[in-house]
């Protein structure tokens, strides 16, 4: 029997509703193409050619996703990764280095314009992004919060994070969690030095994660419904989908840019 | 050279460097963190660049602070979180 736990407030606020948004379904993508998206999707916003959007991924391939500023040898064994058909992909936020797999992470962006979160800190606008989500866990019976600034977690561990990018004149900010884990090609394909685990008091990352699957003993796709259903009670969101245009320009990005060593490498 | 440091409650800081004629070489610095625009880091690994490695961490801090433009924002970490880093590095 799950716990009861209290609903969390914020996703309340008015803000949500105040706004047109457009909800985009989860078409399978390759980890490039995912990460193209991102970039396409927020500029489109940036432009005014977008309102704020939520899109729901689906990954077609196991890669690891590095954020913008992390070097490619200090959180990758390259080899490993390579040997075992591990994509390396770099994204266009900051933050940590992910081992994502078709179904083992559930993973949402919100494009929005900087005036969806003008007013608050950065730390804020990260609880206040994912507040929707927050509030979905708990109704799944899972005592869910947000711990800054980026993580979302409960009493069993870590369960995701997010990240934001503020640039092409709009707020991305994406979230990925874990649905289900595989610590064998995690440990073979990470480094998680000590340093980084140095204020948690624990000594492994995967002793750090407790999975959606594990927490609530639900099919992924359930879950993800459930998300979809909170946001779209909090902001009668309209089925959207990525147009014509938007996918050419995402799938040039993705052949030009996000599987070009130039930008992977950008941090050996 | 490679140190490493996480700010408690924030995010790990890499700094990867050479010493070359006793001063800081080719460095890198790298991590999880967040930082406004992008194009800061590049100001950050240059305000490193040639720094004696006999610099005190005053010096260092006043370097990286004199670097970094008033609208940028590190969030997660500080200039004074790169300096650790970089102390340990050397140690």
């Amino acid at each position: 029997m799950m716990p009861v736990v209290e609903p969390y407030p914020p996703a309340a606020d008015r803000r949500w509703a105040d706004v047109q948004w457009d909800l985009i379904a989860a078409i399978p993508e390759t980890p490039a193409m995912n990460i193209a998206l991102d970039e396409v999707l927020t500029k489109a916003v940036g432009r005014g050619e977008r309102g704020p959007t939520l899109r729901i991924w689906s990954w077609a391939s196991d890669a690891i996703i590095l954020g913008r500023f992390q070097s490619v040898r200090n959180e990758v064994q390259i080899e490993n990764a390579q040997a075992m058909g591990v994509e390396i992909v770099r994204r266009i936020s900051g933050g940590g280095a992910m081992l994502v797999q078709p179904d083992g992470a559930i993973t949402y962006s919100i494009y929005v314009p900087p005036s969806f979160v003008h007013d608050l800190s950065f730390s804020e606008s990260y609880a206040f992004l994912d507040s929707w989500v927050v509030s979905a866990l708990r109704d799944l019976g899972i005592d869910a919060w947000y711990q800054p600034l980026n993580d979302i977690t409960s009493s069993e561990g870590k369960i995701g994070g997010a990240a934001q990018a503020r640039r092409f004149g709009a707020v991305l900010h994406h979230t990925t969690m874990a649905y289900d884990m595989n610590v064998d090609l995690l440990t073979n394909v990470l480094r998680i030095g000590q340093e980084k685990l140095s204020d948690k008091g624990l000594s492994s990352a995967a002793k750090r994660v407790a999975p959606l699957r594990q927490q609530s003993q639900m099919p992924r796709q359930a879950i993800v419904d459930t998300f979809v259903s909170r946001f779209v009670e909090l902001t009668n969101a309209t089925p959207n989908d990525v147009t014509l245009e938007e996918r050419a320009e995402a799938e040039a990005l993705a052949r030009e840019k996000f599987t070009n060593d130039e930008w992977t490498y950008i941090l050996p | 050279m490679h140190g490493e440091f996480k700010t408690p409650g924030g995010k790990l800081v890499v700094v990867d460097f050479d010493v070359h004629n006793e001063r800081l070489n080719n460095v890198m610095v790298s991590g999880d963190f967040f930082l406004y625009p992008e194009e800061t880091l590049e100001r950050i690994n240059a305000a490193l660049e040639d720094m004696p490695v006999a610099s005190s961490e005053d010096e260092m801090l006043r370097c990286l602070e004199d670097a970094i433009p008033d609208d940028a924002a590190l969030v997660g970490f500080s200039p004074g979180a790169v300096v650790t880093a970089v102390i340990r590095g050397l140690a």
